[in-house]
């Protein structure tokens, strides 16, 4: 009985999962625009940096760091960082579409628990965010000549694994606000530009003021982009190996833990106040 | 477990602004195993709200309700699992997805065996005369055809229990009266489905439902078969009067030979239906109360419809009632 | 007049119902630039470049970004506020009732247009302000005429893209993509975030871009880097002169085309 009711969650997670694409794929140009975005983004920082050098190789990220290439170091951290924007908006935001469909309602009857449209959700969006990331990552490098460790790329897909899941968290908390609050996007919007100031995605945590840097270790994403960058391009540590392994795994406990019980609340809160269905 | 319904002084409140509404104001009914029971009121009732505290989209305030023998608070899971829901409007499909992909994915999610979805998804296809159009996107159907979607939708896992709201809602037709005889004949009749029908269509109620309670201001008024809740009118017959002019209620507040009053207005007319045990002398008096405000184009005498027993109960018609907007 | 006031006020009380977002647009260009400043100094060890001061005319890289932000402002308005103007009307089903009424919906889009303008406006200069006070930003009072003088002329351009823009949405129903790719050019083809000269591409795209004249004349002004004040606002007009008749002329077109195939509606 039990293995029917998980094999019956595993088959909604993955409807869930296969539904999106198709919806995805129906909107073509949009599709496909998503594959640019990424560089859109980037290339302000690549061509910024550049101007700031006037080269490509700066002694001073050297001194820090133990990297000189600054596209390499920017790039990495950049690539990470996708999955960020992965949870404030793409799985923070998918309550919403549903909404907008008018088929929230529909879903939230059906006899599987809540958690199960979120796995559904994050599935999804890992698959997809996994996809993008795979494709800029083969482009810069053929085109900018990044060259990554191969033997770090085992430990760089752990630890990217347990930072995608803690960042589910907040995804999971966002797609909660959504469900009650009109302009949870401000809220989303916020928290994923703070998580992008403080996590050292091309600069070092020791440019951070001091504040900043304890903020920034509160989060997975420093610890991912750090552990990764080590793993593939070198990157000295401040944190070891070992930290980073576990206050990943502390973080991932956490984050989701939190980000479930504001779902939690906010879906109670939904249905006591009759506002599921309001877009 | 019984496939029945059974609520149990249940209710739901909104807090708006300084207020509050009552929307469900202690509600107990028992829907029995395979009948076909109406709520009928008219917008801003309660029945929506009623509907959605059954299918756990909305945590009641005090009561219970119990769906298929489940509470909808402690087990709200299991209760899901017994219970369909069809709304009314055209949306809750997914317009980019075809109507093949819509059902898949519900199935999935209504835990239909992997060896079944396809079978039920073409029987329910070809049950709603869908199957031509099965591999088409939702967006281009008719508000028809994308009900009868949502009907497949609803019956895609087989619930014992159906909660209908409004089905019939901004339906032409031929596709309103295409829903009723599916409900009357096939759910009901054939399947022996437990249905929880909601209207404020009060011809809909009264052809299809086995049993009906009058729903106003969150409260059941009054709920009996149709049959006996026409009979329990105290004045038996219905006076129906057709005009041309200007007339008010007040105009009519003397009249105490009737025993109840529908004052409504269509395509320029005027419709006034009164209750009576004596016609005729009911109508003398409304020949001259009427005489210089408006002219009589027809007359009629009637049996008493299930609108001129809510109207008698409630004082207000299913049309006309303002009732606050928490639907 | 009338129509195109009461668009403004109407524009204005929807506005005021979300306070939040008023705060979040005005410091969210802001913060945009943090990265970048700590980005700077991780690769230059410093707050002046002496190579970034060769192409941009100016050492001091984190003025320069500021003043971008800031001038993005418009940019984001103009795309997304003037795209997506007549396609919520559309989502909400008020765009027939709108386009039945006695006035030319060329009225209705200066409506809009004037409002996010005024408003887009009001945050850049407590932008400014906050630039001013806290990161020591310099604004001298004789420079506050040209200042605006160009800023009018950057709004003007890049509405007549706005123009074109919600025409283009009522058109293409899948409007997003649309709206991103009008951004996409903007942000990464003009001087917002680095100055184009960096790259040939970057550099040839950019001169038939608005934001890039008004920003070497804003950075001009306010860093006291050398242009050519006359070259800069006679490009600016030229560009305005034709986008904007461009613009409207490509949103009536749009119209006429999808009452004729009565698409109009469609969401």
């Amino acid at each position: 009985m039990e293995t029917l009711k998980i094999l019956h969650y595993l088959r909604a997670i993955n409807a869930e999962n296969i539904k999106e694409w198709k919806i995805e794929l129906r909107y073509k140009p949009d599709f496909i625009r998503q594959f640019f975005e990424p560089f859109v983004y980037l290339f302000p920082y690549f061509l910024y940096g550049f101007a700031l050098l006037g080269a490509r190789n700066s002694e001073h990220l050297k001194s820090i760091t133990g990297i000189s290439d600054m596209f390499a170091y920017t790039f990495v951290g950049y690539l990470i960082m996708g999955f960020l924007n992965t949870a404030c908006w793409a799985m923070g935001a998918s309550l919403r579409k549903e909404q907008w469909y008018g088929t929230l309602e529909t879903i939230f009857i059906a006899p599987v628990p809540r958690w199960v449209y979120v796995a559904g959700m994050a599935l999804h969006s890992t698959l997809h965010q996994g996809l993008i990331m795979l494709i800029e990552a083969i482009v810069v490098v053929i085109f900018f000549k990044i060259f990554f460790h191969i033997d770090g790329i085992f430990y760089s897909l752990a630890l990217l694994l347990l930072m995608i899941s803690a960042l589910y968290g907040l995804g999971i908390l966002v797609a909660g606000l959504t469900i009650g609050l009109k302009q949870w996007w401000v809220i989303s919007d916020a928290l994923s530009t703070l998580i992008n100031i403080v996590t050292p995605i091309a600069y070092p945590l020791a440019i951070l003021p001091v504040f900043l840097q304890k903020i920034s270790l509160l989060l997975p994403t420093t610890y991912g982009v750090l552990g990764i960058r080590h793993f593939l391009i070198g990157e000295n540590l401040s944190v070891s190996i070992p930290a980073i392994f576990l206050r990943l795994v502390l973080m991932l406990v956490l984050w989701i833990g939190f980000g479930l019980v504001i779902f939690l609340i906010m879906d109670r809160y939904g249905r006591k106040r009759g506002v599921l269905s309001s877009y | 477990m019984a496939n029945n319904i059974i609520l149990k002084d249940l209710v739901k409140v909104f807090k708006k602004h300084h207020s509050e509404v009552r929307a469900v104001d202690g509600v107990s009914v028992e829907i029995n195993e395979s009948e076909l029971f109406g709520l009928l009121g008219p917008n801003g009732a309660g029945k929506t709200t009623l509907i959605k505290c059954i299918s756990t989209l909305l945590i009641p305030d005090g009561g219970t309700a119990i769906v298929g023998g489940f509470d909808v608070l402690k087990e709200p899971v299991g209760a899901r699992k017994k219970i369909g829901v069809l709304t009314g409007g055209e949306r809750a499909l997914y317009w980019k997805l075809s109507a093949i992909d819509n059902l898949k994915y519900f199935a999935a999610l209504y835990g239909v065996p992997k060896k079944k979805v396809r079978q039920r998804i073409d029987y329910l296809l070809e049950l709603m005369s869908l199957t031509d159009r099965a591999n088409e996107n939702v967006e281009k159907f008719s508000s028809g055809m994308k009900q009868k979607l949502a009907i497949a939708r609803a019956l895609i896992h087989d619930p014992p229990i159906l909660l209908i709201d409004e089905p019939t809602l901004g339906l032409d037709p031929y596709f309103a009266r295409f829903i009723r005889q599916f409900i009357k004949e096939e759910l009901s009749e054939k399947y022996k489905k437990t249905i929880l029908l909601t209207t404020h269509y009060m011809d809909e109620a009264d052809e299809l439902c086995d049993r009906v309670a009058f729903m106003n201001r969150g409260r059941i008024e009054a709920l009996d078969t149709p049959v006996a809740l026409k009979k329990g009118m105290p004045r038996e017959q219905i006076l129906e009067l057709k005009c041309l002019g200007e007339l008010d209620i007040e105009h009519f507040v003397q009249m105490k030979e009737a025993a109840s009053l529908n004052l409504s207005k269509k395509d320029g007319f005027i419709f006034i239906r009164m209750s009576t045990e004596n016609p005729e002398m009911l109508l003398s008096r409304l020949v001259e109360t009427i005489r210089d405000k408006a002219k009589i184009l027809s007359v009629n005498v009637t049996s008493p419809t299930l609108e001129d027993v809510f109207v008698y109960l409630t004082g207000a018609s299913l049309k006309d009632a303002q009732n606050e907007e928490f639907e | 007049m009338n129509v195109i006031t009461a668009e403004v006020r109407k524009s204005f009380k929807i506005l005021l119902a979300y306070p939040i977002e008023i705060i979040f647009w005005i410091i969210s260009p802001l913060l945009w630039t943090v990265p970048l400043i700590f980005q700077g100094k991780a690769i230059i060890g410093g707050l002046r470049s002496t190579a970034f001061g060769n192409i941009a005319g100016t050492e001091e890289f984190i003025p320069y970004v500021l003043i971008g932000a800031i001038v993005s402002t418009y940019m984001a308005s103009s795309v997304w506020s003037m795209g997506f103007a007549l396609r919520d009307e559309t989502y909400y089903g008020t765009l027939e009732h709108i386009l039945s009424a006695p006035v030319k919906p060329v009225y209705i889009l200066l409506g809009k247009a004037l409002f996010n303008s005024m408003l887009s406006t009001a945050y850049v200069i407590i932008q400014l302000l906050i630039c001013i006070l806290i990161f020591g930003l310099q604004v001298t009072f004789y420079k506050i005429f040209p200042i605006l003088f160009f800023l009018i002329l950057l709004i003007a351009g890049l509405y007549g893209i706005g123009f074109a823009a919600a025409g283009l949405t009522l058109l293409v129903k899948e409007a997003h993509g649309l709206l991103h790719l009008f951004e996409y050019v903007l942000f990464l083809f003009s001087p917002i975030r680095y100055p184009v000269e960096i790259n040939p591409i970057t550099r040839t795209i950019s001169i038939f871009i608005p934001l890039t004249y008004a920003l070497i004349a804003l950075r001009g002004l306010l860093l006291n880097i050398k242009f050519d004040f006359w070259k800069n606002s006679l490009i600016l007009l030229g560009i305005d002169l034709i986008i904007i008749p461009l613009g409207l002329y490509i949103f009536h077109w749009v119209e006429m085309h999808t009452k004729l195939k009565g698409t109009l509606s469609e969401y």
